[in-house]
């Protein structure tokens, strides 16, 4: 698989909303499965469940109940799912990764709390490898380690700190479809990506809220064209950047109510009312967003956690070759045609 | 048995007095540190801390996340034990309890949640400004129905509890008081929040709304104009009965427990003179609350005040937690104790009515108790907690397996120094010696456990 | 006293906090000045359960009113006091422990179960399901058991070994032996530790030996009646239970949340009822259910403010059942404090009438004084 040589940005529209409070409670993250299939993890103080959900806003129940035993969670904080949907979820509270099968029959679980080589203390972000394994944020020991899917340790980088390479307290990370990996380093305030043996390639971003700055970033996307996403949470949106990177947009949320919330809505009278009074303008707005994640189709499916709900946009992009996309220019111009 | 080290200047009982009063316990590690400079520095940097850093808002958000009144309160009880600014979290409590607002009714978390991180930021300043944002405190409005006091309609339950409750106690206004009060807070009232479903709480907004209120003519105690809400508010803080009343309940939260408030009317105070000198304070001061909370810390009566107060649910659930150590880092799994306070009597977020919970010997009855002990022995019980072990470690290296006396007075002294009836003390005496033989740190753990399931545990 | 069955009289205390509004529980629906006063809180009269060509309940009271038609329920209309005290918390201290002028500590219920068992042999005289212990059950020297959990009750429970834990309870009932030259608060301490392990014993089997085919609703006030049940049911010689249903105070959006509460307050009682009947322990048992004052007759717009002259409700299988008292005028130029509507029989008559009749307690030093007392009872 080969990146287009360029891209014409068309649009990034707002697609749609999913879920509503009661069914998709503070949703933290999304595993995407085959045909629209979506396992959306939801995480309150007394409730940490998977719900199964399809794109089309529909429900198709839960399963994980609260608990240290194996096969129950306590503060789960990623999950990602394999080409069997098999699902595989951390637990920063039992330090352990936990797998599942698509309706939740558990599988297994590995992890053990430490510092040592293998050993975890708050495990957070999860992604696969090209390889299949699993690396795994390792948040309070400031780096990331990589497992095969039965949790053989294979190989760790990163340390404490805020130079090239160093985290403090990570948090999201991903792997694109060259094998890269995209670290969120949460207290740093920043991105920082590798390559395939986990050597550091570049940085970016830095504390604040203007473009292309962050206020604890919680996760990152890539796309098939390399770009990039991330979910800025303190400061309530996503931003874009592109491969290089530099910052191309942000998504601050233009969330509609949900298929699920409108029938809701439809037998509520005395919610109408409500808000029918109220000003509703910042209900359409991220409100401490956390997970991020765009499948292959251009959607890109964030967890507006604060608003229990999913807000989807839609890329619009069209590839293209050298010929329509003229050579890059060392300065900016004023020069039309 | 009393360990003091070299060059401290300051007892450590009454050091951990005052952490039990003006905060929420403090280790025996940070006690010894505070004997080093003087009680009455010690009073100044409860009074005015240095700005927080220890509690970062991102990692509170972090791993407390979520908008249920669990997650806010395991975040408040977090503060409670690792705050340095320790009097400010209890000063929260404290207009928690005086403006006791219910979720029972409320149901807006947000909203209660919001009025507590207003009692955070406004409790320790002035008093005008305390009950100025307590009338505009969404929360408070609902609660007490000002939404519904309308221009030419008025709801007189603000007003009424404003006086009766908040500020004066019944006697030292007339009903007719309370009607112009009402009419003056009419139109004070918020916008309309989107409803919870389907996407979540938003917070309520302190609303003027001049259409609905009355500008005619009133006389409250006795000054005639064109009131208004904060003129209400201004001419309340003046009154000398006003300064008595919330000196009495601070009297009443930190020194000593009162009679309960409906009663205040009819009952002098436990300690006049110290009232006296407080409402001076408070006055003389235009409403400082400091300068009320200086007098009264640095009284001999709160000095002398050791063990007399029953500690209120949240304060023995936060003092145990804070014993046990397993909290000094944020991690998840606070939000398990949120609830542990309402088994014995006490919902924060959620006081059972406008009057607030009933304190002193209320607090106790057979099923709260039966709470207590259980919470308080399975919490000390286990000795692999961070901070059980550092006692048991402490007892054993000073000389505690010496005697089964040495046993009892080590362990009543590393928890806080606590001073126990001879019957109690002889009932501990008497297990320490009958479990001579058993592993050492078995014993200690043991009697800590016993003595947090003692009767002068219950009191601070 | 009217009792001649076997056994001992039991009284059920159910306390709705809040101030409940009585004109809107029984309605007088035929009434132009109801109608007119209540725009927005008025139940229209095609909704009201009639019980008579003036008179009848609140759509959601209709557990009640099958009990009131079979003759099971007393309704006292118009209780109350002179110059009736509208703070919540003065208005409920002056029914706990009935004594209008001045303030006391002495709970009315503590006061009759020092009657009833002078000694203090049986820390369940009175028992208390639910948050805290009210002022009405409270007395120097009277002891009584409080449960917020009946299922899991019992000390020190987190030690698993019973050996240590039997050696542990030892030592607590050595510190909480009650020492007469303390203070009274450590004193207090002690008498409730030492109450609790006399209760635990005995309260620890009641959840075994109970079955039961009634099916209580899933609500506070459903879960206390059924604790009381229960307890009953064991015969651990319980004479006074106490239970309370809060939520009443409403100031506003009244019609929502008084729907919700009798639903709750009037199902429960009817399956507590059943529940009893089912044992055959219901002829020794009477319920009262009271508030602390009624509410303002003009509604405010979305709710009542307070107000007096409310009512309260005894039910039982003994009890006479009907209307007792005068409803109260509702000739504004009879009102009390020109607004509310004023009371026809005094609180303590009540009282002693619970006390005299049904308990066989002398009245006249709990309620201080002497009060007519009314006739609800009927004969074995």
């Amino acid at each position: 698989m080969t990146r287009p040589y360029g891209l014409l940005r068309a649009g990034f529209p707002f697609a749609k909303t999913l879920g509503m409070r009661r069914l998709t409670n503070f949703p933290i993250d999304i595993a995407l499965g085959p045909e629209g299939r979506m396992y959306i993890l939801c995480r309150q103080d007394g409730a940490a469940l998977v719900r199964k959900y399809h794109v089309d806003d529909e429900d198709q129940g839960n399963w994980g109940e609260m608990g240290e035993e194996e096969g129950k969670l306590q503060w789960p904080v990623a999950i990602i799912a394999d080409a069997e949907e098999i699902i595989f979820i951390s637990d920063e509270r039992l330090h352990r990764i936990s797998s599942f099968d698509p309706d939740g029959e558990f599988i297994s679980c590995w992890g053990e709390q430490g510092s040592g080589e293998g050993q975890l203390d708050g495990p957070s972000g999860i992604t696969f490898d090209l390889d299949g394994n699993i690396l795994v944020v390792d948040t309070m020991n400031h780096r990331v380690q990589k497992f095969t899917r039965d949790g053989e340790f294979i190989s760790t980088f990163g340390s404490f700190g805020s130079g090239p390479g160093e985290f403090n307290m990570p948090w999201g990370i991903t792997v694109d479809e060259l094998g890269e990996i995209y670290v969120v380093d949460w207290r740093n305030d920043r991105v920082q990506k590798f390559d395939t043996n986990g050597e550091f390639v570049f940085e970016f971003g830095r504390s604040g809220d203007g473009d292309g700055e962050f206020n604890r970033p919680t996760d990152v996307a890539v796309d098939l064209d390399g770009d990039i996403y991330v979910t800025d949470r303190g400061n309530n949106r996503v931003q874009m950047f592109n491969s290089e990177p530099r910052y191309v947009q942000k998504f601050l949320g233009e969330a509609t109510l949900s298929s699920v919330g409108r029938d809701y809505m439809m037998t509520n009278a005395s919610p109408n009312r409500l808000r029918d009074m109220a000003v509703l303008e910042p209900q359409k707005l991220l409100r401490q967003p956390k997970g991020v994640v765009i499948d292959e189709e251009g959607r890109l499916f964030i967890t507006d956690t604060g608003s229990y709900r999913v807000q989807v946009y839609q890329k619009e992009v069209i590839h293209l070759t050298s010929q329509q996309l003229a050579p890059p220019m060392r300065n900016v111009t004023l020069h039309q045609e | 048995m009393t360990t003091t080290d070299a060059g401290a200047t300051t007892d450590i009982g009454l050091l951990a007095h005052l952490y039990r009063r003006a905060g929420f316990g403090a280790t025996r590690e940070q006690l010894e540190e505070l004997s080093h400079q003087s009680y009455d520095d010690t009073v100044e940097f409860l009074l005015n801390p240095t700005p927080e850093v220890d509690l970062p808002p991102d990692v509170l958000a972090r791993y407390f996340g979520g908008e249920s009144p669990n997650s806010y309160v395991s975040i408040w009880i977090y503060r409670m034990l690792n705050s340095r600014c320790q009097l400010q979290e209890k000063m929260a409590l404290f207009w928690h309890h005086v403006f006791a607002t219910g979720l029972i009714k409320n149901e807006h978390v947000l909203s209660s949640s919001n009025q507590i991180d207003m009692f955070r930021r406004n409790g320790m300043s002035n008093l005008k400004d305390i009950l100025l944002e307590l009338s505009r405190d969404p929360a408070m409005l609902f609660w007490l129905d000002n939404n519904e006091n309308h221009n030419g309609e008025p709801n007189e339950n603000y007003g009424r509890e404003l006086l009766e409750l908040f500020s004066m106690g019944v006697g030292n206004y007339s009903e007719l008081d309370i009607k112009e009060a009402s009419r003056a807070f009419t139109g004070w009232t918020f916008g309309q929040p989107p409803p919870l479903y389907p996407h979540g709480y938003y917070p309520a907004q302190f609303k003027f709304d001049a259409d609905d209120h009355d500008f005619g003519e009133k006389t409250f105690l006795g000054q005639t104009g064109n009131l208004d809400g904060s003129d209400i508010v201004d001419i309340i803080v003046k009154q000398p009965a006003s300064a008595k009343f919330i000196t009495r309940h601070l009297y009443n939260f930190f020194v000593a427990d009162e009679p309960q408030v409906p009663t205040w009317n009819d009952l002098e105070p436990l300690d006049p003179q110290l009232i006296d000198e407080m409402s001076s304070a408070l006055l003389d001061s235009g409403g400082e609350m400091k300068a009320a909370l200086r007098v009264m810390f640095l009284s001999d009566s709160f000095k002398a005040a050791r063990f007399k107060k029953v500690k209120s649910p949240l304060e023995f659930v936060v003092g145990v937690l804070k014993m046990v150590g397993e909290f000094t880092e944020l991690r998840p799994g606070l939000e398990d104790y949120a609830t542990a306070s309402d088994a014995m009597g006490q919902r924060i977020l959620d006081p059972p009515t406008v009057e607030g919970w009933h304190t002193g010997k209320e607090w106790i009855d057979g099923g709260n108790l039966t709470e207590r002990v259980n919470f308080a022995a399975e919490q000390i019980g286990d000795g692999d907690s961070p901070g059980i072990s550092a006692l048991i470690t402490r007892m054993i290296d000073g000389g505690a397996m010496s005697s089964p006396e040495a046993l009892v007075d080590s362990g009543l002294d590393v928890m806080g120094q606590l001073e126990v009836d001879d019957s109690t003390r002889d009932a501990l005496v008497k297990f320490a010696g009958d479990s001579e033989g058993d592993p050492e740190p078995s014993r200690a753990v043991r009697i800590l456990r016993l003595i947090a399931a003692a009767p002068e545990f219950q009191f601070a | 006293m009217v009792t001649a069955t076997k056994k001992d009289p039991v009284l059920v205390v159910v306390q709705l906090t809040g101030g409940n509004d009585f004109m809107n529980t029984l309605i007088p629906y035929t009434s132009g000045l109801y109608h007119d006063s209540r725009p927005t809180v008025g139940i229209s009269e095609d909704r009201v359960l009639k019980m008579n060509g003036e008179l009848g309940f609140h759509p959601d009271a209709g557990p009640l009113k099958e009990m009131f038609d079979e003759g099971d329920v007393a309704i006292i209309q118009g209780i109350g006091y002179e110059n009736s005290n509208r703070s919540h918390f003065r208005a409920m201290d002056i029914m706990h422990t009935a004594e209008p002028l001045t303030i006391v500590t002495e709970g009315w219920l503590a006061l009759a179960i020092r009657e009833l068992d002078p000694a203090g042999k049986n820390v369940l005289t009175g028992v208390s399901f639910g948050r805290g212990l009210p002022r009405a059950m409270v007395a120097a020297g009277v002891r009584v058991t409080s449960v917020g959990d009946l299922d899991g009750y019992g000390l020190m429970t987190s030690v698993e070994a019973q050996e240590q834990r039997a050696d542990e309870l030892d030592v607590f009932r050595r510190m909480y032996t009650p020492m007469m030259d303390t203070t009274p608060a450590l004193s207090y301490l002690q008498q409730t530790g030492d109450d609790v392990l006399a209760g635990i014993d005995q309260l620890q089997t009641v959840p075994g030996n109970y079955t039961s085919t009634v099916e209580y609703a899933d609500n506070p006030i459903a879960k206390s009646l059924r604790d009381v049940a229960r307890t009953h049911i064991s015969g651990l010689g319980t004479k006074i239970f106490y239970t309370q249903h809060g939520g009443y105070d409403h100031h506003a959006v009244e019609l929502v949340n008084h729907e919700r509460l009798l639903t709750e307050l009037t199902g429960a009682l009817r399956d507590f009822m059943a529940d009893l009947r089912e044992h055959h322990a219901s002829e020794e048992v009477i319920i009262y259910v009271f508030t602390e004052f009624g509410r303002r007759v003009q509604d405010n717009g979305s709710g009542t403010d307070h107000g007096s002259g409310g009512g309260a409700f005894i039910i039982g299988d003994r009890v006479e059942g009907g209307l007792y008292a005068e409803y109260p005028s509702l000739d504004p130029t009879t009102f009390a404090n020109g607004e509310d509507l004023a009371h026809t029989i005094d609180f303590r008559s009540i009282y002693a009438t619970l006390l005299e009749q049904w308990l066989g307690v002398e009245s006249k030093e709990i309620v201080r004084g002497v009060y007519e007392q009314i006739q609800p009872f009927r004969a074995a």
